[in-house]
């Protein structure tokens, strides 16, 4: 019998939305052969609910999914105190998804203290300090399965990996969801006549596109294999990142024309320059259908 | 005696009473909210399309396509092309075919005592996961259809690998749900002729038969459904009686002492929703002999659930050849929603049945809404009086094992339900 690693997965305050993008892996025979879960959301499992938090099992991963709050019970059994018993057995915690990670969508929940594990969207918490040392993050509102299986899967092999400020593995969020998108032209040459429905444009100047400044490989390794929002013409909406549900999240915050948010480490007055040189490009086919008869 | 119902997107508390070795009464409980409600007031309008399908990992692009039509309704005169009503009508089919796999293989089964399926789930939820980020982007979670549309264009390229995933799902269907051609199954009217076939579920029907479980599951024979589409129709069934004639207005929520959720009702009474409800609306000629012979027991409820795979496979096949590329995937609105104040509603069929929202906006500020459930509709906890759905069907019943399967064979959603 191979020896497979045990994981926990606990939900907290969540949609399920990381599970069920987690169902979307696709080489789940292959994970299933090397990985076990001692409890998962829809996946059958050797132990209940009710085991998990009333007895102290075995397991090697943690993994959290939703937003954290003392309050929030699962079993009867506050979410925190559940962390807390199996943080101490586990190598490794991962917080899976922007939920549990940040706080997400769910920090206004209402639940009290309502968190991410070691980030109150981009503030530190202090509630699990010492464990900081076991924690990876793969946030993303759900989290894509590749980051997170590959991720079990370093964990698994005792891999090092590079994390950020936020505790993400840096092999996928030290890219920019702009990476990659199929839009990246009008983007360049600041063609900037987007509109919802067509193949071209880019929604970063009018539509409120945050692939430029959120950190995540979307547009590396794509959505079920086949896709992601930016190409199919839906602006990013920053789902990884601490800041994770902004406001107004279809129409772009300008100043003076300007886009508030600007690419990671640009500046508004080199944007601005570049901007207007870029501008006096006039490429045609960028300004016509890209498709055209 | 308390029993934690696990895995059903979450937990929900079942209190049986006893009397004379059966049950006699099941108090339901869910243990916590999400406030997404409380949530969205005081955001823009157009937030909404991205915070909502958080509802639900399972069935959130349902929420997605209920709120971009609710908000739609908030308009008068809103232009949306006939190709964006196929694209989100073919969408919200991939997630409803999806959910049913994932229902049966991993949740159904094992009830049965058979192993649980995973791959079998995960292959072909996988390839409607694909249909579904093709237009938009990626699922779970996309926020494609917005207000005057959908943001994706369209070629013939992606048609044909449209065609690809839907004939590789048929394909898995005809290899192992029912081992037959779809059009067998589809032109199948009688549920007795569906018990001599191969495959995942006529094994499941005939152990049903075998066992003896024919008679569990009934309820109320009362059933409704409110999404229209080109294939859904709008209507209630009471036992066959079919009618047409009903609105919203008459859908009322109210709050439960014991428990988070809330009960729904349709002039004061509790209706089944789900794949069995619109099978009776429909008059689906296979569904409506499963119901005449068993009646609204789990034999009709499961059958229902599973051949709405295939129907809407195929259904989805004829929408793809009515969409005209040439028209346009967006049409702007006239009127900016900053200068909205107006309310609206919508109705869809997700994969557990009706699903309603409500919004109100102010200067395109959200200042209410509500969201009314599948599962809030099955689920509904009356008193001994007046039962809900599915307490009714768990009535009678002599073991927690059988009230269990009950249960799940209405496909409880607790996120969604928790919202």
């Amino acid at each position: 019998m191979k020896n497979k690693m045990r994981v926990l997965w606990l939900s907290a305050i969540a949609c399920n939305g990381n599970t069920h993008a987690f169902l979307n892996y696709p080489y789940m025979e292959q994970f299933l052969d090397d990985f076990e879960f001692i409890y998962h959301p829809v996946i059958d499992s050797e132990y209940s609910l009710e085991d998990i938090v009333s007895k102290e099992i075995p397991c090697d991963i943690l993994l959290i999914e939703g937003a954290i709050s003392k309050e929030f019970q699962r079993a009867d059994v506050s979410v925190v105190d559940i962390i807390e018993k199996y943080s101490k057995i586990v190598q490794k915690i991962v917080t899976v998804g922007t939920c549990a990670t940040f706080g997400g969508i769910f920090r206004e929940s209402g639940y009290e203290e309502t968190s991410g594990m070691h980030f109150d969207q981009d503030k530190p918490s202090q509630k699990f300090q010492d464990l900081i040392d076991k924690t990876i993050s793969v946030s993303g509102c759900p989290v894509h399965p590749e980051v997170l299986v590959n991720t079990l899967y370093a964990i698994k092999k005792n891999a090092a990996l590079k994390l950020d400020n936020f505790l993400r593995p840096k092999e996928f969020y030290a890219y920019t969801i702009h990476n990659g998108c199929t839009r990246n032209e009008y983007f360049e040459y600041k063609v900037d006549n987007h509109q919802f429905g067509k193949l071209e444009g880019c929604m970063f100047y009018d539509h409120g596109c945050q692939a430029p400044f959120t950190h995540g490989s979307c547009n590396k390794i794509l959505w079920n294999e086949i896709n992601s929002k930016t190409r199919a013409g839906l602006s990013c909406m920053g789902c990884t990142e601490p800041t994770f549900p902004r406001q107004n999240l279809f129409s772009t915050k300008k100043n003076m024309a300007i886009p508030e948010n600007l690419p990671v480490g640009v500046g508004k007055r080199v944007y601005l320059t570049l901007a207007g040189i870029s501008k006096a490009f006039k490429i045609d086919r960028l300004e016509k259908k890209l498709i055209d008869d | 005696m308390i029993k934690l119902i696990e895995k059903i997107e979450g937990e929900a508390k079942l209190n049986f009473n006893f009397k004379d070795n059966k049950i006699d009464f099941v108090d339901i409980e869910f243990m916590s909210t999400r406030n997404i409600e409380n949530i969205l007031r005081g955001k823009n309008a157009f937030d909404a399309l991205v915070i909502n399908p958080r509802v639900c990992g399972i069935c959130g692009h349902a929420h997605l396509i209920a709120t971009v039509q609710a908000l739609e309704d908030c308009y008068d005169n809103l232009e949306l092309s006939n190709k964006a009503k196929i694209i989100r009508e073919l969408t919200l089919n991939f997630e409803l075919i999806q959910n049913h796999f994932k229902w049966y293989y991993l949740t159904m089964l094992p009830l049965f005592g058979h192993k649980q399926q995973v791959l079998k789930a995960t292959f072909p939820s996988q390839l409607m996961g694909k249909a579904i980020a093709l237009f938009g982007g990626q699922y779970p979670h996309t926020s494609y259809a917005i207000v005057g549309g959908v943001v994706c264009e369209i070629t013939e390229i992606d048609i044909i690998k449209l065609q690809h995933y839907i004939a590789q799902t048929i394909k898995f269907v005809e290899d192992n749900l029912v081992k037959t051609d779809s059009e067998n199954f589809l032109t199948c009217k009688d549920a007795d002729v569906l018990l001599d076939y191969e495959g995942d579920l006529p094994d499941i029907l005939r152990q049903i038969k075998k066992e003896e479980l024919l008679e569990y599951g009934k309820s109320y024979d009362r059933f409704i459904s409110f999404g229209e589409n080109s294939y859904f129709k709008k209507g209630k069934s009471l036992k066959t009686k079919v009618s047409h004639n009903i609105s919203v207005e008459h859908v009322k929520e109210s709050e439960m002492p014991s428990s988070f959720a809330k009960n729904v009702s349709f002039k004061d009474k509790y209706y089944e929703v789900g794949p069995l409800a619109r099978a009776m609306v429909n008059k689906t000629p296979l569904i409506a002999d499963a119901h005449k012979k068993y009646g609204d027991s789990i034999f009709s409820r499961i059958l229902a659930r599973v051949c709405e795979i295939s129907q809407l496979l195929e259904h989805s096949k004829k929408l793809i050849k009515d969409l005209d590329l040439s028209e346009e995937s967006y049409i702007e609105p006239s009127i900016d929603i900053s200068q909205l104040n107006s309310s609206g509603y919508s109705a869809v069929e997700a994969a557990r049945g009706t699903l309603i929202h409500k919004v109100e906006i102010e200067n395109g500020i959200i200042k209410n809404y509500e969201i009314i459930t599948p599962t809030q509709w099955n689920l509904s906890g009356g008193t001994k009086d007046k039962l809900g759905v599915s307490q009714k069907a768990m009535i009678g019943l002599s073991d927690i094992k059988t009230a269990e399967l009950v249960f799940k064979s209405f496909d409880v959603c607790s996120v969604c339900t928790t919202h």
